[in-house]
């Protein structure tokens, strides 16, 4: 009886146990089999929405957002929502107890107190969801802690090209721009590290090259990858790639504004390049853009960062009902 | 100059030897001090003293306290040089370190951004030890310290 029921994806919800209550600090933390069954939800979600309709009623979710955010609130809060959660939302710490001075750790204890069954955290101090993980008694799931990680986030990137190219394994993926104090770069370079076959190229500037501990971790792993630094040999390496993945310039991470100033501008991704890359090369940013990626590439068929983004509903309302079901 | 015209040898407690000249201040900063300030218990740092076989080095010498083989460890990661000696009954014991697999505080991490490193939080910095590497990682925000690195990380403590 149960294996006909496994056959209806929605019955994951109660029979995954992987992520149940489960903090979600690193995209370290997740398995492949994890990745899988939110696909599998999130894939579901597209073809019947209505079925996850109120399928946490009675639970609460709390959205601790100390850094700005758009995208990744809204989808975490109307994800919540179909689900049927009640939801508590701190945003502008400046009319919050936080502006007087009260720590993350008395903020957590507090909304904890409030019944909250799961507590989502976006803070600008690298590091702050895993205190927060181990303060709270609810699972955390990080929102981005300063540059250190974005797990949510590469999961739907992960998810986006699964859906656009229908397999991860053997994908060649160039990550373009500020590498050095992205979030989502290291994210998505620890999730990749789960499939066959896998290249990495980092593509930036030496002053914003990726950092050493995803290096140390892909070489752990058995993870090919290279950095490239020299512009000559980017165009040279736009036809070797299936996936380029653009960041900003994270300006308000740089120690030294005029660093940004110098930088600002030193790449941007245009039409012109299509004609060098592979084809089908599919264009990813986790956006918001700024100047790196031109406008005029939104209508070609390799923008894939609209689908991406509007992915992040479907994601979540997968990974919040596995770990809340 | 010989140590021994300026420290008599002792019959119980841990002899800190061969620390680089001029670090004894920093190797105290990895022992805990709380649980040695006992009245009976008396402390001798010798700086700047000749060696045979470092030119120089400093000596620390505790007696009647035996440090943690946790806290020995750490000074030996710190600083690869020093040897640490357990004397009871005037036997000398050799320890031999261990690479640990964690520490825990003592060190402060260097990413300004880390959240150990807010003051408002009441956290305590921990670090996996990733020998390959020869490397220390900060749990909480994964920046990883070489070990050549740690010792000008350990916080000034005030004077005892």
């Amino acid at each position: 009886m149960w294996a006909l029921g496994r056959e209806f994806p929605i019955d994951l919800i109660h029979t995954y146990r992987g992520l149940r209550g489960k903090d979600i600090i690193s995209a370290r933390d997740l398995s492949r089999e994890d990745l899988e069954t939110i696909f599998r939800l999130a894939d579901y979600y597209e073809k019947s929405p209505g079925s996850f309709k109120n399928l946490l009623k009675g639970s609460t979710v709390a959205l601790l957002f100390i850094e700005p955010s758009t995208r990744t609130f809204h989808s975490f809060e109307a994800a919540a929502r179909i689900l049927g959660c009640e939801v508590i939302s701190i945003r502008d710490p400046s009319v919050s107890s936080i502006a007087k001075g009260e720590s993350l750790h008395d903020t957590i204890k507090m909304i904890e107190s409030y019944g909250a069954s799961a507590i989502i955290l976006r803070h600008p101090s690298r590091g702050a969801s895993l205190y927060a993980s181990e303060v709270s008694s609810a699972p955390v799931i990080n929102a981005g802690d300063g540059s250190r990680e974005h797990p949510t986030q590469a999961i739907l990137d992960l998810y986006t090209i699964y859906r656009k190219r229908g397999s991860i394994d053997g994908v060649r993926i160039g990550f373009l721009g500020d590498l050095r104090f992205s979030r989502t770069v290291p994210s998505l370079s620890y999730a990749l590290a789960l499939y066959k076959d896998i290249e990495i190229l980092y593509i930036a500037p030496q002053a914003l090259q990726v950092r050493r501990e995803v290096e140390v971790y892909l070489e752990e792993k058995g993870v090919r990858y290279r950095k490239i630094s020299d512009p000559t040999e980017i165009r040279r390496v736009l036809g070797e790639i299936d996936v380029l993945y653009v960041t900003r310039l994270q300006k308000e991470r740089f120690p030294d504004p005029s660093d940004y100033e110098r930088l600002r501008g030193s790449y941007t991704v245009t039409p012109e390049i299509l004609v060098l890359a592979k084809q089908g090369l599919g264009i990813m940013h986790p956006l918001p853009r700024v100047d790196e990626l031109s406008p005029e590439l939104d209508s070609t068929p390799n923008a894939w960062y609209f689908d991406q983004a509007r992915w992040g509903l479907n994601t979540r309302v997968a990974l919040l009902s596995l770990v809340l079901g | 100059m010989d140590e021994h015209l300026l420290v008599r040898k002792i019959d119980m407690g841990t002899v800190i030897d061969h620390i680089p000249p001029w670090k004894a201040d920093s190797v105290l900063r990895l022992i805990d001090l709380e649980n040695i300030r006992r009245s009976d218990i008396s402390l001798v740092i010798l700086h700047n003293v000749p060696s045979r076989k470092y030119g120089r080095k400093d000596i620390i010498k505790i007696y009647k306290h035996h440090i943690s083989h946790e806290e020995t460890d750490i000074i030996c990661l710190v600083y690869p040089t020093a040897t640490v000696n357990y004397i009871t009954d005037w036997k000398v014991e050799k320890y031999k370190p261990k690479i640990p697999e964690r520490i825990v505080g003592r060190i402060r991490c260097p990413e300004i951004s880390c959240i150990t490193n807010n003051p408002r939080e009441p956290i305590k910095p921990r670090y996996r030890v990733l020998a390959s590497i020869k490397a220390l990682q900060c749990e909480y925000c994964d920046t990883l310290i070489e070990f050549d690195r740690i010792a000008e990380l350990v916080p000034q403590r005030k004077a005892v």
